[in-house]
């Protein structure tokens, strides 16, 4: 006898969500060109929007000439080494905090006394302290992405799972062991939330820390388009920004599924 | 999409519309200094209300923000430097007019001064030359500080490459700075060195006009205002009165010597009040303007070039796009010599 089929609609396709790829790609492009458009007849003034063409024009002039390369050399030497020390201290600060309780006693109020103060508004502080170079810019990054490793480590640490932790006790770890097998690699994902976190905050205080006596950087170049309302050149200035933010979380989201392959499973 | 649409047109409409005013106040944008003067005369001692215009001072840090707001349609008049900013503003597509002098780099005449750490001049520091390598501190690149730094530098066979200039953003800054000894010199105007030297840790090296004069301020009048024509040849006229009025008091000069007129003092008062300097920071000199406030063209012509040469232009506008003389002509006509 053959098997009846029976027609069955399936209620729960609405949960499902598709990637849409095509659609986020025409959204954007779709934007662009109406942007493009709209400079074009005139309804957004030249000044206050430059259209997209003038901006990719600009982009290719500055990149032909090196100009762009120097700037966006100088920003990232600011930002990979600020970014590199204020993360190095804010994970160690962290795993300090979250291990020994005499550490936390000292370290907890005096990161929640200082972790609301605007890192921006330190900048002419640590200008006088590091004078105008590049120091106090670096610096000035670094304070911006330790507070946010710190925490997040801290907080990484402590929800590290306790059955696990007796379970490697128990099988007869030592302080150590536990710390660099369990702990640390539990505390991987919040590691890894804080450092792309650090890197926004890092971009942000990039341009902030490039206001003051710098000659060459992309804040730089944005500052200095804005001083002159060169407003083609600000644009080709946020568009770098922008790319470098997206670069940083993508590098980022590749090294956590590489450093942290269990949670991706 | 359809809210995409909508954002973008709230834009526009936000960009596009100036607010209307429907009372007669005239927003002026300027600067605390001592080039800022005639306009404090003139709202203080009521000219500009003699000819039914009624002043609001609008102050700023620096002098480019002022084209800013002026193109955006925050103020209606504008009187401070003219940086590469306001050219590109120009050249971005909105229109502003140069209309009256408000100041000049000028021999003899106080206006922006070349301060160096006391120490350095103390040790030997004395010429242009031996700025050479050194960290000067200015506001922004595309300032009139910047314009003037190079080309006294130019002057003295250097080029802005072989200093180091430092960008500080505002003036108090610029100040700090030196004070810090984060820098070796700064460019600041009036009062300002005086401020440095009188608190003894700088020295003034030379005033810019000295070594290279030029049509460094400007009253500009937005699109809108300059088509309201009666109310923009009245401000004029309220101008030119306190221009004359600045001239005879602080101004004149008999062999190349200062000669105070009799409402010096007064000047001097009004200025000390609206600037917050001490008078005698204000009575090292007041900066030159045109009597009857009329602008050295010629010399407007020569600063796009010398932008554009920097590239901080992409190239120069013809004069009768940015340049408009003819108020501060039929407001001399108007108003009767005293």
């Amino acid at each position: 006898m053959a098997p009846e089929r029976v027609a069955v609609r399936d209620r729960a396709a609405v949960l499902r969500r598709a990637d849409h790829r095509l659609l986020r790609v025409a959204a954007l492009g779709g934007l662009l060109v109406l942007w493009e458009a709209l400079t074009r007849i005139g309804w957004i003034p030249a000044l206050f929007l430059p259209s997209p063409l003038g901006v990719v024009r600009e982009l290719g002039e500055m990149a032909a000439s090196g100009q762009l390369m120097i700037h966006i050399a100088a920003s990232l030497r600011r930002l990979v080494l600020g970014f590199g020390v204020g993360a190095a201290a804010g994970i160690i600060v962290g795993i300090a905090t979250g291990v020994f309780s005499r550490a936390e006693a000292v370290g907890q109020p005096l990161i929640a006394a200082t972790f609301p103060i605007p890192k921006i508004a330190l900048l002419p502080l640590l200008i006088l302290w590091l004078g105008i170079g590049e120091p106090s810019k670096i610096a000035v990054i670094a304070l911006g992405v330790f507070f946010p490793m710190a925490i997040n480590t801290y907080a990484g640490v402590r929800q590290a799972d306790p059955l696990l932790v007796r379970a490697a006790i128990a099988f007869g770890a030592g302080r150590w062991s536990v710390i660099r097998k369990v702990i640390l690699p539990s505390a991987l994902p919040m590691i890894f939330a804080g450092l792309k976190l650090g890197a926004g905050t890092a971009l942000l205080l990039l341009v902030a820390a490039e206001m003051i006596a710098a000659d060459s950087g992309i804040g730089f170049l944005v500052l200095h388009a804005g001083n002159i309302m060169d407003t083609t050149r600000l644009m080709v200035g946020i568009v770098c920004l922008s790319v470098l933010g997206v670069l940083s979380q993508w590098v980022l989201t590749r090294c956590e599924r590489l450093a942290v392959p269990w949670r991706h499973t | 999409m359809i809210v995409l649409v909508l954002i973008l047109g709230v834009v526009v409409l936000a960009a596009g519309v100036s607010s209307a005013r429907a009372d007669s106040a005239v927003k002026i944008g300027a600067l605390k200094l001592s080039s800022s003067a005639p306009l404090f005369i003139g709202v203080d001692k009521g000219f500009f209300k003699e000819y039914g215009i009624d002043p609001e001072l609008v102050f700023f840090q620096a002098a480019a923000p002022i084209a800013t707001a002026l193109a955006t349609g925050q103020i209606e008049v504008g009187a401070t430097g003219i940086t590469a900013a306001l050219y590109n503003i120009v050249l971005g597509g909105e229109q502003l007019w140069l209309v009256a002098d408000k100041g000049r780099e000028w021999p003899g005449y106080p206006l922006t001064g070349i301060v160096v750490q006391k120490e350095l001049y103390d040790g030997g520091l004395r010429q242009i030359a031996d700025l050479k390598g050194k960290r000067i501190g200015i506001t922004t690149l595309g300032s009139t500080f910047h314009y003037s730094l190079g080309n006294i530098l130019e002057k003295s066979g250097l080029k802005l490459e072989d200093v180091r200039v430092v960008p500080l953003q505002t003036m108090p800054a610029a100040l700090e700075a030196l004070k810090g000894k984060q820098v070796d010199a700064i460019l600041l105007p009036q009062p300002f060195p005086g401020t440095a030297e009188g608190q003894g840790f700088g020295k003034i090296l030379f005033w810019a006009g000295d070594l290279h004069p030029w049509q460094t301020v400007a009253v500009f009048y937005s699109k809108k205002f300059a088509a309201d024509r009666q109310r923009a040849v009245a401000f004029m006229k309220g101008y030119l009165k306190a221009s004359r009025y600045y001239y005879d008091a602080v101004l004149e000069q008999k062999d190349g010597r200062s000669a105070p007129g009799s409402h010096y003092d007064e000047v001097v008062g009004i200025t000390a009040k609206y600037t917050g300097a001490r008078p005698e920071v204000i009575r090292l000199g007041f900066p030159f303007q045109d009597r009857n406030a009329r602008l050295l063209v010629t010399d407007i012509e020569r600063q796009m070039a010398w932008w554009t040469e920097k590239g901080f232009m992409k190239r120069t506008i013809p004069l009768k796009g940015i340049v408009d003389t003819s108020f501060v002509e039929e407001a001399a006509k108007a108003v009767p010599e005293k």
